[in-house]
């Protein structure tokens, strides 16, 4: 039953895709567009496959600066909200704090980091990356530990139990799927993050590098290899996430009876 | 009910205000001096219109809302000092399970959280669960059961810690007649395994009086309790809901709702 499901939720953007990619390749071919304006399919398959070691390559620095950013950016945000949720004043603090910071344009930011980090390291990326994430994740998290039934607060109090373990049995739990929806939206956006940080010099490995590289060189067709590769590990980011939620919380994704 | 050990004051609540607001613009008298003895053992519904004050009662003997003037007492001591040393099991309208938790690590809580070990606490929990009958459903999610299967867990959590009183705020509110009524012949069963004292907030007149020793009739703006309806339909079975006596108890309870208890204050009714 789960495959018969499975392949019914598979086939519907697979046959979506092919047929976008067909009509895209007819364009191309029928109006004999030049690759600086669009390249075909074809051509990006080709590069793609003939540079398979330098996509791998490119996708695991910036997919290891995204996961770097990701992981430190989610934990200050994780401590931003456990402070928030405690202390009203925190929270009214930290929020408008926060909302800035997310507005501060990837343009402007990385310039200053790479001057203030060593540019030739991978720390001003990763900050960078940290700072898109941080966001998301603190406003979905802090919204969980708060949102919880009046009705389960009164039992607890009921109970006697400490603010601590209210946090403990009832704030965080709740949190749990307000996480991996900050974390769906975190995931791909740091990818992004990583991968545009890369644009203001520093080490060249990276997927940004190599697209702005390769379109610099008018290599239109590998330059959009490194797009592709770079949608797939963003792909790669939220299916790992989407994985670890139905793999963490059984108990989502459930009908409501109340 | 003759098996119920009867003796001192389960609760007992002496000029009791519950203010809203007080000084404010807002201000709101949701209790106007409301005076009640709970007895040990008894079972006791409050009944009245919405913003009667039934619930804010039921509340402020639970030490979940403050009293703003009156005395109260709960088995001897302050509300406060009866929620500190869990003197009460409570069940609310909403089940209020945890939805990450199984159904036996729900009805676990209470204990958890006095530090019970374990292997103690789940012998407990599975021993409340067989209780209201639930045991197989032991493993399962609180949102795989049904509305009144989730309330029976709820009941069986009150009942974790062995508390002497059970307050309920309107626990069959939200379930259909049928279902309602069978957790009402389970709660009285309940009742008598376990000889509690129960207050039970209602706005359903044969509930209150299928359930009752007595029932409190409360009446809106300020809120305060206009009489006290004795019942007394001995032992409850299929039958007695056809019997002429729950009848002028449902009688009676209404026409105190509707403040027509003419003079008296205190009724009694079924009397053999």
């Amino acid at each position: 039953m789960t495959k018969r499901l499975s392949l019914s939720l598979i086939w519907p953007p697979v046959l979506i895709a092919a047929l976008f990619l067909g009509a895209w390749q007819l364009l191309v071919i029928a109006n004999d567009i030049q690759p600086y304006l669009l390249p075909a399919p074809s051509l990006i398959a080709e590069n793609f496959t003939s540079d398979v070691s330098l996509m791998w390559a490119a996708a695991y620095y910036t997919g290891t600066t995204a996961f770097l950013g990701l992981v430190f950016g989610t934990i200050a945000a994780l401590i931003m909200s456990l402070l928030a949720q405690r202390l009203i004043v925190v929270n009214r603090l930290i929020t408008p704090l926060a909302a800035g910071l997310a507005t501060v344009p990837i343009i402007a930011l990385t310039p200053i980091l790479n001057n203030m980090f060593n540019i030739t390291s991978r720390t001003p990326r990763v900050l960078v990356t940290m700072i898109i994430v941080l966001f998301p994740m603190f406003v979905n998290v802090t919204r969980g530990l708060l949102q919880v039934q009046p009705v389960q607060l009164e039992l607890m109090r009921s109970l006697n139990a400490k603010p601590r373990m209210t946090l403990r049995v009832l704030r965080i739990p709740n949190a749990i799927p307000f996480f991996f929806t900050g974390l769906k939206i975190a995931a791909p956006l740091a990818v992004i993050a990583a991968l545009v940080a890369e644009y203001f010099g520093g080490p060249q490995e990276g997927l940004g590098s190599r697209i702005a590289g390769a379109a610099a060189n008018t290599a239109y067709g590998r330059a959009w290899a490194y797009v592709v590769a770079s949608i797939i590990t963003g792909l790669i980011f939220y299916l790992i996430v989407v994985a670890l939620e139905k793999w963490t919380t059984p108990w989502t994704g459930r009908s409501r009876s109340t | 009910m003759s098996n119920v050990p009867a003796g001192g004051q389960a609760v007992s609540v002496e000029g009791l205000w519950k203010i809203f607001n007080e000084g404010a613009s807002n201000e709101v008298t949701a209790l106007s001096d409301v005076s009640l003895t709970i007895i040990a053992g008894e079972f006791i519904s409050l009944i009245g219109p919405s913003g009667c004050g039934k619930s804010t009662l039921l509340r402020v003997i639970g030490d979940l809302t403050d009293a703003s003037r009156g005395v109260v007492e709960v088995a001897g001591v302050s509300p406060h000092e009866a929620r500190v040393q869990q003197l009460y099991g409570i069940a609310f309208q909403q089940a209020a399970l945890f939805d990450w938790r199984t159904v036996v690590k729900n009805v676990e809580l209470p204990l958890e959280l006095l530090g019970w070990d374990k292997k103690r606490r789940a012998a407990r929990a599975l021993e409340l669960l067989e209780m209201v009958q639930l045991a197989d459903f032991a493993n399962h999610r609180p949102w795989e059961l049904s509305g009144g299967m989730q309330q029976r867990v709820a009941i069986a959590r009150s009942l974790a810690v062995d508390p002497p009183l059970l307050l309920m705020d309107e626990p069959f509110g939200a379930l259909d007649e049928m279902t309602r009524e069978r957790m009402q012949n389970e709660l009285l069963r309940i009742r008598l395994e376990t000889g509690k004292t129960i207050v039970f907030v209602t706005h359903s007149i044969p509930e209150a009086v299928y359930l009752s020793d007595r029932v409190v009739v409360m009446s809106a703006r300020p809120g305060r309790i206009t009489g006290i309806v004795d019942i007394n339909l001995g032992e409850r079975n299929e039958d007695t809901r056809e019997t002429d006596a729950f009848y002028s108890g449902v009688t009676e309870v209404r026409e105190a709702l509707r403040g027509r208890s003419a003079g008296g204050n205190h009724t009694r009714i079924g009397e053999v």
